[in-house]
């Protein structure tokens, strides 16, 4: 299998969670767009379509189920893998669970990266 | 038992000794009462007996000067008897005058014509015999007169010619002159006075009483006078009613007076004192039970519809409480039982307040523990992937230095997550101490502005400033959090490109700091609660932007405890926020601050860590040989003794929470060391309170660090230790 050139957009509006899976997926061969919040990520998918999403959830402006929506509609091809801190109100889980059925993969944070790269491996050879 | 019954019982055990007392008293009155009328009896007695005697010497002596007369001794004893008859003529009380001889044959009685024959004088008159017996004059007993035929007595006088009782001179006397004497004594008409003879024959009686003249007193009288010469006793029987009859007998003439005095004339008075008491006794008890009574009435009447009050105060109605009581200590419980229900009542709102207040926090609490969960994940997820950068990174010089940073920054944010939660809870159980200094305000804030600035916190917003100084008297790390936390709390809350106005300035004694920005605002019910600690919720999918709602929570308390205040206002929602913070002011001559000695490099050392936590006694170890210091580990408390003991270390560095001994116990052990005994000690925790600090002081420690050790921090103690 071949990662070299595979395109991954990370959504997160945390600058230091962005910059180190960069810097991690980079080292892992990927080729890396970032974007602070929903409006930025949408804005790069449509310049240049990532073959993977990897996003937060709750983001300031427009949050992770309006990019998962979006992208789902315009772009079928693109594998989704959400990352979320998460919150254990029984309430925003159902919500998490519902908007997540249509996801490849969700890794909750904090997570070892290895895991991520497995599953990077695993969703693209579906 | 009722009120009343115990009143009652009270008002009788009250009575009872004074009806004893009153009793004896008046009984020790009639007793007196009737002493002094028996008394004043008998003295009476005894004068009448006197003024009978004092008559009868008197008719004694009247026949003694005519017993010295001449004609006696004349052959004949007619001259005798015409002075005899003219004496007698001056005497109206005497019947007649007779002459006897010794033996008691008269020779002479004036009722008799000269050479008529003469009687002998009565045999049972003993009164002839005791003259010649005694030679002195005597008074004669009540005889029936051999010449006079009537009841009467003699008075005999002895004449003595050459020392022979040749004649007994007598005058017989008309007993009505006694008792004419006895009518002057003035005697209470129901007393009876009565004079009798020698012989117990009555010589006269007080009142009309011819009929019993001569007569012998009745065998009671008799039977008493023949025991005692005076007394006193009752139920005499001279007439048919019951009698107390005071008498005395005559010791020279042998008569007696007694007198009989109706009982009711002794006990009347008695009847009466006694009539008095029991009435009186009878008053005061009937006026103590009506007392009793009534009072009993007017305590225990509101005292039942308190208790009813009481009772509906239970069953949580609205008590109706009496409004006519007299008595103050009722009335006293009356308002306490008001006052009681209205604090049931308060009480039961507060409660119910309260229970909602709680309600509302535990919800609180849960969402607080969510968006904690969610704020602590998120620098781990960031941290656990700059570490698999550095393990990878390889000789990629530049992405480690990439991935390094992140860890640095985001272990400070969790560090400060870490601080700003302890913070809060220190502050909100009141353990905070403050430590303050005078100081210029206006430079710490700009200070602030001029870091963040330097750390490119504010490159997404436009900042604009506008500080004077004002003097203060603060802990300046306070100050600098409630500045912080403020600008911290207008950065997440305004998008990008935006404008964060701070303006501090001196007004009326307060230093006033507002932040101004123009992110989306405040609804007017989210302001009331937005300095609430855990109170950010409900607010959706955007609840994260609020953090975990401790900044603000921080401020208003380090505000509150330095003597301040906070607010915030908002034109409304998307309209932006201000958020004021003032704090007391004081007027300053501005002093010189010293500047902190820059550092300098520490004497290298020979230091011993103990600790069980592998990357914390590594980071100890690589700071401290950066340092140049020797270092020496033990990863538990028994091999760190152990060590201590082999290498003599210049300094130990303690963790308190060791696995097997803890790290008091080693500080002591080591204190306890003739080796060890004077080397310093540092404690390293994860409490930096004030009784941690403490107790550590007490096991020994010299000095005290909290983890995570900031290095500075650690060189300086180093230093400090000498």
């Amino acid at each position: 299998m071949s990662k070299a050139g595979k395109r991954v957009l990370i959504v997160d509006d945390d600058a230091d969670m962005r910059l180190s899976l960069k810097l991690a997926l980079e080292m892992a061969g990927y080729a890396i767009e970032v974007a602070a919040d929903g409006r930025e990520a949408l804005a790069i998918q449509k310049q240049r379509p990532a073959d993977i999403l990897i996003t937060d959830i709750f983001m300031p402006e427009s949050d992770g189920f309006e990019v998962i929506d979006a992208v789902r509609r315009a772009f079928p091809q693109t594998r989704i893998i959400v990352v979320s801190g998460g919150a254990r109100l029984a309430k925003r889980e159902y919500l998490l669970d519902a908007a997540l059925m249509d996801v490849d993969a969700v890794l909750p944070k904090p997570f070892d990266v290895e895991t991520l790269l497995r599953t990077l491996d695993t969703i693209q050879n579906r | 038992m009722k009120l009343r019954s115990y009143l009652m019982l009270f008002a009788l055990a009250t009575l009872l000794p004074i009806a004893v007392f009153a009793v004896v008293v008046g009984a020790l009155l009639i007793e007196s009462q009737r002493d002094t009328f028996r008394s004043a009896a008998e003295e009476r007695t005894l004068a009448v007996l006197n003024t009978v005697e004092i008559d009868l010497k008197s008719s004694i002596s009247t026949v003694e000067a005519l017993a010295v007369s001449p004609a006696l001794d004349a052959p004949e004893l007619s001259g005798f008897r015409s002075i005899a008859a003219s004496v007698l003529s001056t005497q109206p009380d005497w019947r007649t005058i007779n002459l006897a001889l010794p033996t008691g044959q008269q020779v002479m009685n004036l009722t008799r014509a000269a050479g008529d024959p003469l009687p002998f004088i009565p045999s049972e008159d003993s009164s002839v015999a005791r003259v010649v017996q005694t030679r002195k004059p005597a008074v004669g007993d009540m005889v029936l007169g051999p010449t006079t035929k009537r009841w009467d007595f003699a008075v005999r006088v002895p004449i003595i010619r050459d020392g022979v009782i040749k004649y007994i001179l007598s005058a017989v006397v008309d007993p009505s002159a006694v008792q004419q004497l006895l009518a002057a004594q003035q005697l209470p008409a129901d007393w009876i006075g009565l004079v009798l003879d020698r012989n117990d024959r009555i010589v006269a009686r007080s009142g009309a009483a011819e009929h019993v003249i001569g007569e012998l007193a009745s065998p009671a009288l008799r039977g008493i006078l023949a025991s005692a010469r005076s007394g006193w006793f009752s139920a005499a029987t001279i007439t048919s009613a019951p009698v107390y009859t005071p008498y005395r007998r005559s010791d020279t003439t042998g008569w007696t007076f007694a007198i009989g005095i109706p009982a009711h004339a002794v006990e009347q008075g008695e009847t009466r004192a006694q009539g008095v008491l029991i009435i009186g006794l009878l008053t005061a008890l009937a006026l103590a039970l009506t007392l009793a009574v009534v009072v009993g009435e007017r305590i225990s009447t509101p005292i039942s519809s308190l208790a009813g009050a009481a009772k509906a105060i239970g069953q949580g109605q609205s008590p109706t409480l009496p409004s006519d009581i007299r008595v103050n200590e009722v009335h006293t419980l009356a308002l306490a039982l008001h006052e009681a229900e209205r604090a049931i009542r308060e009480r039961q709102g507060l409660m119910e307040r309260e229970k909602e207040a709680l309600q509302t926090a535990d919800r609180s609490k849960d969402e607080f523990l969510a968006m904690l969960s969610h704020e602590l994940r998120t620098p781990l997820a960031a941290l656990t992937t700059a570490a698999h950068v550095l393990r990878v990174a390889g000789n990629d010089v530049e992405k480690a230095a990439q991935a390094r940073g992140v860890v640095e920054r985001q272990t400070r944010h969790m560090a400060r997550l870490v601080e700003d939660l302890l913070d809060v809870s220190r502050v909100s159980i009141g353990k905070a101490k403050l430590q303050r200094e005078t100081f210029d305000f206006g430079e710490v804030v700009e200070n602030l502005i001029g870091s963040w600035h330097a750390s490119k916190r504010f490159e997404r917003h436009h900042i604009s400033h506008a500080i004077a100084p004002v003097w203060i008297h603060a802990d300046r790390t306070r100050v600098e959090q409630i500045v912080s936390n403020l600008l911290d709390n207008a950065l997440k809350f305004t998008p990008a490109g935006r404008r964060i106005d701070v303006t501090l300035r001196h007004t009326a004694g307060e230093a006033v700091l507002q932040v101004t920005d123009e992110g989306e605002g405040l609804a007017a019910p989210a302001m009331e609660r937005i300095f609430d600690l855990f109170a950010q919720g409900e607010q959706g999918l955007d609840q994260h932007k609020r953090g975990m709602g401790i900044g603000l929570a921080l401020v208003k308390r380090l505000s509150e405890m330095h003597g301040g205040a906070v607010s915030a206002s908002s034109k409304g929602p998307g309209e932006g926020a201000t958020f004021t913070v003032r704090l007391p002011a004081i007027v300053h001559p501005p002093r010189q601050v010293e500047r902190p000695a820059s550092a300098q490099p520490a004497p290298a050392r020979r230091i011993l860590i103990i600790e069980d936590n592998d990357d914390t006694r590594e980071m100890l170890r690589a700071a401290l040989t950066l340092d140049g210091h020797e270092v020496v580990e033990g990863h538990d408390g028994a091999a760190g003794l152990a060590a201590a003991a082999t290498a003599e270390p210049d300094i130990v560095l303690i963790d308190i929470g060791l696995p097997d001994i803890d790290g008091y116990e080693v500080a002591r052990r080591l204190r306890a060391r003739p080796s060890n005994g004077r080397v310093p000690l540092v404690a390293l925790s994860g409490y930096g309170q004030a009784a941690d600090l403490k107790r550590a002081f007490e096991a020994g420690f010299d000095s005290h660090l909290t983890k995570p050790v900031a290095v500075e921090e650690l060189h300086n103690v180093i230093m400090a230790l000498k």
